[in-house]
């Protein structure tokens, strides 16, 4: 009971991997589900995930409040590449604390009170904690409209999550360029949180990124 | 955009009370306001108060419910030791007699003691007692049978594997039968032989019974059999009736049977037995769905008796049994016992209950793939398109502050797949393991946390077990049985792991060798896990031998299927369409037993309850519908999840031991329903 004139938008058990989502657009007017954005936002991804500007173009009448928080999931639901990534490699003896440049010592508010845990903690208990609160049934009860005060929130784990990004572009460079060419999602975040000013300039401490990052050196 | 959301939390438990679909529609209101004044604070007092009255009498509500499945469980576990213990001892007997056919054909054909076989009491006479004189042959006879016994060897040890079989039949068997005898038999035989079984069980019952009556004396009389029916009987049994005195014999096999295994004895021993009778009886009813031949079974008005048939035909190697006689047997014991439905129905009690969304389960960023309960607790794991897999303990809920709701908060995060995780499998008891394939191709071995573990514990990589790497592309399908793991992908294999071992790929199960051939979509292990049913996106579906590999079953049809399962007790397979249909294939004959238009939409989930009374499917229509397997009636449909492009319901999970029923969904989330 499949095609025929209707597209249906599913994906079959025992498909390839390669065919996994791969059906044609469907326009944003002609969603209708309640998860419209998520699903707009990830056809866009799909089609170029290196297009910056056509991921985070917000189509028209949406509200920004769902944009923005529907890219967070996505970009926390993206991150759990890094930290799989990193699981490899990231070890509490080798990095005792989440650091980025040695300025600061982050510490993981994951726990009742504040803990300085190992940076790969750091890192699962940010996103899980993150999963958490997006998908909190007190702040964010819907997934078409937010309250202003939830959108506030979304700050702090944009905050957070940046400093994954930060620490895996100081001390496990390579992991970090590989993720990256394969994603480019540290450079979307960056354009994300800039374009709506969702986090101060001063504490985005890496370097502008380019395609042409040289990819080596795991060094900080 | 109307249709303002996820809050199933705020209006969640008034609805739980009337039902799903409700609940989805009912967030709308919360906060939209926020003019005070006193009427409105009044009401909204009023309102509170009645709520948590509601969600009070719904706790007491659950609290009793509990209480009497606690109650009910238990008592389902005596029936269920007794009716182990006595299924032994009928097999014994039933391997006595088939022993004593042997014997006297034996001695009929070589003309050894012929002169037995003209002693014949008039079975319309069964209280008749035995001559002093026929007594002495007969001791005689019995020394022969002996003797004979010895010669062919008639040890335990056959018993044992037959009992354990007959027991796995019925879904009593949770130890593993590792015995070496089983595995020389050719399977399909044996399987045959086990169906065949059920009929000899109640077939020599019969004659035993009644046989007893005139040794052991009265006490039957209730069982209302008619004089007729007895003579009925005799008249296919006159082996068993004609030598009643080796009922004596059997009735110390039957005495030392119950010194050593069931301690128990008497009235109520025959009450359970005859429960088990009526037990096997229904099994055949049911089979008779699955079967293909005969009509000539007009058991309780069902379509017919085929599987009954096709047992019986197929046993008649193993022994001289006239289908006939089967007939009329499976149709007394139906009709002699009103209270013939007292185990099923008493399961159906427990089910009949309606079934209300209880835990929303919310963490993933994407669509939930599958889902698996926890062997035992009252715990499960979710897998994702957002490439985790997470574990929910279901009896640590966070009260959310605000809805006295039940939010889950998920005990750990399994991070290791590099893309969408989809499907998941749960190890045996005590195992604490599960497994996981994804779209990369890979299945990974989890070690689970125990369900004190807190979400924010430092990382331990002995969470992560080994990774079986040799499927080229995304694995859809897992299932976990004795050790041992089935795994169907889209590079067109499916294959059997043992997932422990130095070397885990057990074998490759390929359809046909040519590139273009379908590729598998699910499969599970069928007949006490010697083989493997495999529904293809085709439509086909093959049942392969495990031993060696080999496809011994081709069935199917036009439309491709999403999904298998195979019924824990019967042979009996389930697959879920495209078509939106759920068909049922006897896995014995091939034959397609039934099928039916279960959704509005492609059917994506199934799940066979773990006594195999009741089927749970969901669909991309997104529904979630429990059906009466006996009838293929539907019992409720539950409204469960939202459409995230054309896709709902993605997988749906029976607990194995507790009553709890889950669902996986597009929209991210995962529903437990109690
Ligand atoms: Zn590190
Ligand atoms: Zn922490």
């Amino acid at each position: 009971m499949a095609d025929g004139l209707q597209i249906l938008r599913r994906n079959r058990p025992g498909s390839k991997a390669k065919e996994f989502c791969r059906w044609p657009d469907e326009p944003f007017e002609e969603m209708d589900s309640t998860l419209a954005v998520q699903q707009f936002i990830q056809q866009t991804i799909r089609r170029d995930p290196s297009n910056l500007e056509a991921i985070l173009k917000m189509p028209e009448a949406q509200d920004e409040g769902v944009w923005k928080y529907e890219h967070l999931r996505q970009f926390c639901m993206e991150l759990n590449g890094l930290a799989v990534k990193l699981q490899a490699e990231c070890k509490p003896e080798t990095c005792t604390q989440m650091t980025a440049t040695e300025q600061w010592i982050f510490l993981c508010a994951a726990h009742k009170t504040p803990k300085e845990c190992p940076a790969i903690d750091y890192t699962r208990h940010t996103l899980d904690g993150a999963a958490c609160l997006l998908n909190s049934n007190k702040y964010f009860p819907s997934r078409v409209s937010i309250k202003e005060s939830s959108v506030a929130k979304l700050g702090s784990v944009c905050r957070r999550v940046y400093r994954i990004f930060s620490h895996a572009y100081f001390h496990h460079r390579s992991i970090f360029d590989a993720f990256e060419k394969e994603t480019h999602l540290c450079k979307r975040f960056t354009y994300f949180v800039t374009k709506y000013s969702i986090i101060s300039k001063e504490i985005l401490i890496l370097p502008k990124l380019d395609d042409e990052t040289p990819v080596g050196e795991s060094e900080a | 955009m109307d249709d303002s959301s996820v809050s199933h939390h705020n209006g969640g438990q008034v609805g739980s009370q009337i039902g799903v679909s409700v609940n989805n529609k009912q967030n709308d209101e919360p906060s939209q306001s926020v003019q005070y004044s006193i009427p409105g604070i009044l009401h909204f007092i009023q309102h509170e108060w009645a709520r948590f009255e509601l969600e009070r009498s719904q706790w007491e509500v659950d609290r009793a419910e509990f209480k009497a499945r606690i109650a009910f469980l238990e008592g389902e576990r005596k029936g269920q030791e007794n009716l182990k213990n006595d299924l032994v001892r009928r097999i014994k007997m039933l391997e006595y007699a088939l022993k004593q056919e042997r014997a006297k054909f034996h001695k009929l054909k070589y003309g050894v003691e012929l002169q037995q076989g003209d002693v014949r009491p008039p079975p319309e006479e069964p209280t008749s007692e035995p001559e002093h004189a026929e007594r002495a042959q007969w001791k005689q006879g019995r020394q022969l049978i002996k003797q004979y016994l010895q010669e062919i060897g008639y040890t335990d040890t056959i018993l044992d594997v037959r009992s354990n079989r007959v027991r796995a039949l019925l879904g009593l068997n949770n130890e593993e039968i590792e015995n070496p005898n089983y595995r020389n038999y050719d399977k399909q035989q044996h399987d045959r032989c086990d169906y065949s079984m059920n009929h000899m069980v109640r077939k020599y019952d019969y004659g035993g019974k009644e046989a007893r009556k005139s040794t052991g004396g009265g006490g039957y009389n209730e069982e209302g059999l008619s004089v007729q029916e007895t003579a009925a009987v005799f008249a296919n049994f006159e082996f068993l009736t004609n030598q009643e005195m080796d009922m004596d014999e059997i009735d110390d096999l039957d005495a030392k049977q119950s010194h050593h295994i069931c301690s128990k004895k008497g009235e109520d021993l025959d009450l359970e037995a005859e429960e088990v009778l009526n037990e096997l009886s229904l099994i055949t009813e049911r089979e008779a769905d699955g079967g293909g031949q005969g009509d000539e079974y007009p058991v309780g008005g069902s379509a017919g008796g085929a599987g009954a048939g096709a047992a019986a035909g197929a046993g008649a190697g193993e022994a001289d049994e006239e289908p006939l006689a089967l007939g009329e047997l499976a149709q007394l014991t139906v009709s002699n016992e009103p209270e013939a439905y007292d185990v099923a129905s008493a399961n159906k009690e427990s089910f009949r209950k309606t079934w209300n969304a209880k835990y929303t389960l919310r963490s993933h960023f994407d669509g939930v793939r599958a889902l698996a309960f926890h062997p035992t607790e009252a715990a499960l794991v979710t897998a994702s398109e957002d490439h985790t897999l997470k574990l929910w303990n279901l009896q640590r809920t966070v009260p959310a502050k605000k809805s006295a709701g039940l939010d889950v908060e998920p005990l750990y995060t399994f991070r290791a797949h590099t893309a969408p995780v989809l499907c998941l499998a749960m190890g045996a008891p005590r195992s604490e393991e599960c497994f996981s394939g994804g779209l990369d191709g890979t299945i990974r071995v989890w070690n689970l946390p125990p369900p004190t573990a807190d979400p924010y514990d430092p990382y331990d990589p002995a969470v992560q077990g080994a990774v079986l790497r040799d499927h080229t592309d995304a694995v859809w399908s897992l299932a976990a049985a004795h050790g041992r793991l089935l795994s169907a992908s889209g590079d067109g294999t499916v294959r059997l792991w043992a997932p422990r071992a130095a070397r885990p790929l057990l074998a490759t199960l390929r359809a046909d060798e040519s590139p273009s051939a379908p590729a598998p979509a699910a499969a599970d292990f069928a007949d006490a896990a010697a083989r493997a049913a495999v529904a293809y996106r085709d439509g086909s579906l093959l049942l392969y031998d495990l031993e060696t590999g080999q496809a011994v079953l081709r069935a199917g049809c036009e439309a491709g299927a999403t999904r298998v399962r195979a019924h824990p007790t019967l042979p009996l397979l389930v697959t879920a369409h495209e078509d939106r249909h759920i068909r049922f294939w006897d896995a014995v004959s091939g034959r397609c037993a039934h099928a039916m238009v279960a959704h509005l939409d492609a059917v994506t989930g199934l799940a066979l309850d773990p006594n195999g009374l009741f089927l749970l499917s969901g669909s991309h229509d997104c529904s979630v519908r429990l059906w009466n397997l006996d009838t293929k009636t539907c019992v409720q449909e539950i409204t469960a999840h939202r459409k995230k492009f054309d896709e709902s319901i993605l997988d749906v999970a029976f607990h194995p031991l507790r009553p709890y029923i889950a669902s996986a969904g597009a929209d991210g989330l995962a529903k437990v329903f109690v």
